[in-house]
């Protein structure tokens, strides 16, 4: 037997599925939504609602929208012809911080994982070939992590996309701007001393 | 850890070589990490903050990374308070592929499901020590990319192995399980549901084969450390048949397939 009436004791079984929510805040949010008027309470349910229903994948760059094409694959100020490929939909908002991309993205939803299980097959990666096979990109800019299974997921779109003939190019790793040499790990120090260039 | 006297005593700092096993998020900045030391065997540690600020461990936490490892023991908890990580070998430093990746996640499956917590396991420990140095493969110039595909089998194969053999799984390979019969230069066969492989005579339906070749191939390897075999040496099966053998034997004994075994297979 539950302690709560059912409709509480389903309203707290769901809460508990969010990350990082466990049974005490799942109570205490329960108890919220309770207490809290009842606009309130259905303006939330409705916006749960809503982002199943108005969001979707973007079908040129797999990124969240309620719009297709995105705003970045509609945006005519943008260079549709460089792509930027990135691991997850928040990536996208990330890169955008340093305002000095102003090219299209395609988002892969995650990285070849093989402890996950998640290999090639899993990626969503052919809407990105078939942009690149009807030469409407230029570059590829392979942004995911510099991970195992980020490096991995980059040589694997790398050598896929080869012989198409595209450019590719992977982003740099290094030294943060404004940290200390000092306080740089060692793979990290090795890379930032491979990637150097001439000035 | 507070004495009687009331005074309050540092659990002392540990130190020793690990190989970084797995890594989880928990909570909101930390990280939860499985490492292998060799001093202690598998012990799972919380890194504070790894999660949000790279700076203490950067990228010593990627898993199969070889590092020397520093964590306190906390009293009545099984989980340790991770220090700090020297990185000795990253799996970053050299060139890395899908096969590459694949590769490593399956000595870190392996040890991460086979071995016990806090049980130390040296001859383990100097075996994915040895294979993972032989997993470290140079790039080609200028790309992160390895020249070709990895050349993985040896060493997976070679892992596979001898782990069995160390954690007293392996059956001998040299004669029938059934009637004793020597299985040198003849057919021998293997079967999902029993250990050890069988003459002609005691295959029963749905056997696989295991070759002359990956025997020998797998004696020779019981001879030599991982680095002595290169790969020009690989027979064509790639050693699939050893493979599938060894696999046969952890699915029986974990009661359940490796995610990562399928995943080997599945490469061209
Ligand atoms: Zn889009
Ligand atoms: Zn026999």
């Amino acid at each position: 037997m539950s302690k709560f009436a059912e409709p509480m004791a389903r309203l707290i079984d769901e809460l508990k599925k969010l990350p990082g929510v466990g049974s005490k805040s799942a109570q205490r949010y329960a108890f919220h939504i309770l207490r809290a008027s009842d606009e309130d309470a259905a303006l939330l349910a409705d916006a749960i609602r809503e982002i199943k229903q108005a969001l979707r994948l973007c079908s040129v760059c797999n990124n969240i929208t309620d719009v297709d094409p995105c705003v970045y694959c509609s945006s005519p100020t943008r260079n549709q012809r460089v792509v930027c490929v990135v691991e997850e939909p928040t990536n996208i908002a990330a890169l955008e911080k340093g305002h000095n991309y102003s090219g299209g993205y395609h988002v892969l939803h995650g990285t070849l994982s093989p402890i996950h299980g998640i290999g090639p097959e899993h990626l969503r990666i052919a809407n990105l070939v078939a942009r690149v096979e009807q030469h409407a990109v230029d570059e590829v800019i392979l942004a995911t992590n510099p991970t195992v299974e980020g490096e991995a997921t980059a040589v694997y779109l790398a050598r896929l996309l080869k012989s198409s003939g595209v450019r590719l190019t992977r982003i740099a790793t290094g030294i943060p701007a404004g940290s200390d040499i000092e306080y740089a790990d060692e793979v990290t120090l090795q890379r930032a001393m491979e990637g150097r260039r001439e000035m | 850890m507070r004495a009687a006297d009331g005074t309050i005593h540092e659990m002392a700092l540990k130190s020793s070589e690990a190989v970084v096993l797995r890594t989880y998020p928990l909570r909101e900045a930390d990280l939860l990490v499985t490492l292998f030391t060799r001093a202690e065997g598998k012990v799972r540690g919380v890194a504070k903050s790894a999660k949000r600020s790279r700076k203490r461990f950067g990228g010593a936490l990627e898993p199969l990374t070889c590092v020397r490892a520093y964590w306190q023991d906390r009293a009545g908890n099984e989980l340790a308070r991770l220090d700090s990580c020297d990185v000795l070998l990253s799996p970053l430093a050299s060139a890395m592929d899908y096969a590459r990746a694949v590769a490593l996640a399956h000595v870190a499956e392996m040890l991460d499901e086979l071995l016990p917590d806090r049980e130390p396991n040296d001859s383990v420990f100097r075996l994915a020590w040895g294979v993972l140095q032989a997993l470290d493969f140079p790039a080609a110039a200028g790309t992160g990319a390895p020249e070709k595909s990895s050349e993985i089998w040896i060493p997976v194969t070679y892992f596979d192995l001898w782990t069995m053999r160390l954690l007293g799984y392996l059956p001998s390979l040299e004669e029938c399980i059934e009637c004793g019969e020597p299985l040198a230069g003849k057919p021998a066969y293997f079967h999902a549901l029993r250990d050890g492989l069988v003459c002609a005579t005691h295959r029963r339906i749905a056997s696989s084969e295991m070759t002359v070749e990956s025997r020998a191939l797998a004696a020779e390897m019981f001879r030599n450390p991982v680095n002595h075999f290169s790969p020009e040496r690989l027979p064509t099966s790639r050693l699939a048949d050893l493979r599938k053998f060894l696999m046969q034997i952890i699915h029986r004994h974990l009661d359940r397939t490796l995610q990562t075994s399928a995943q080997l297979e599945k490469l061209d």
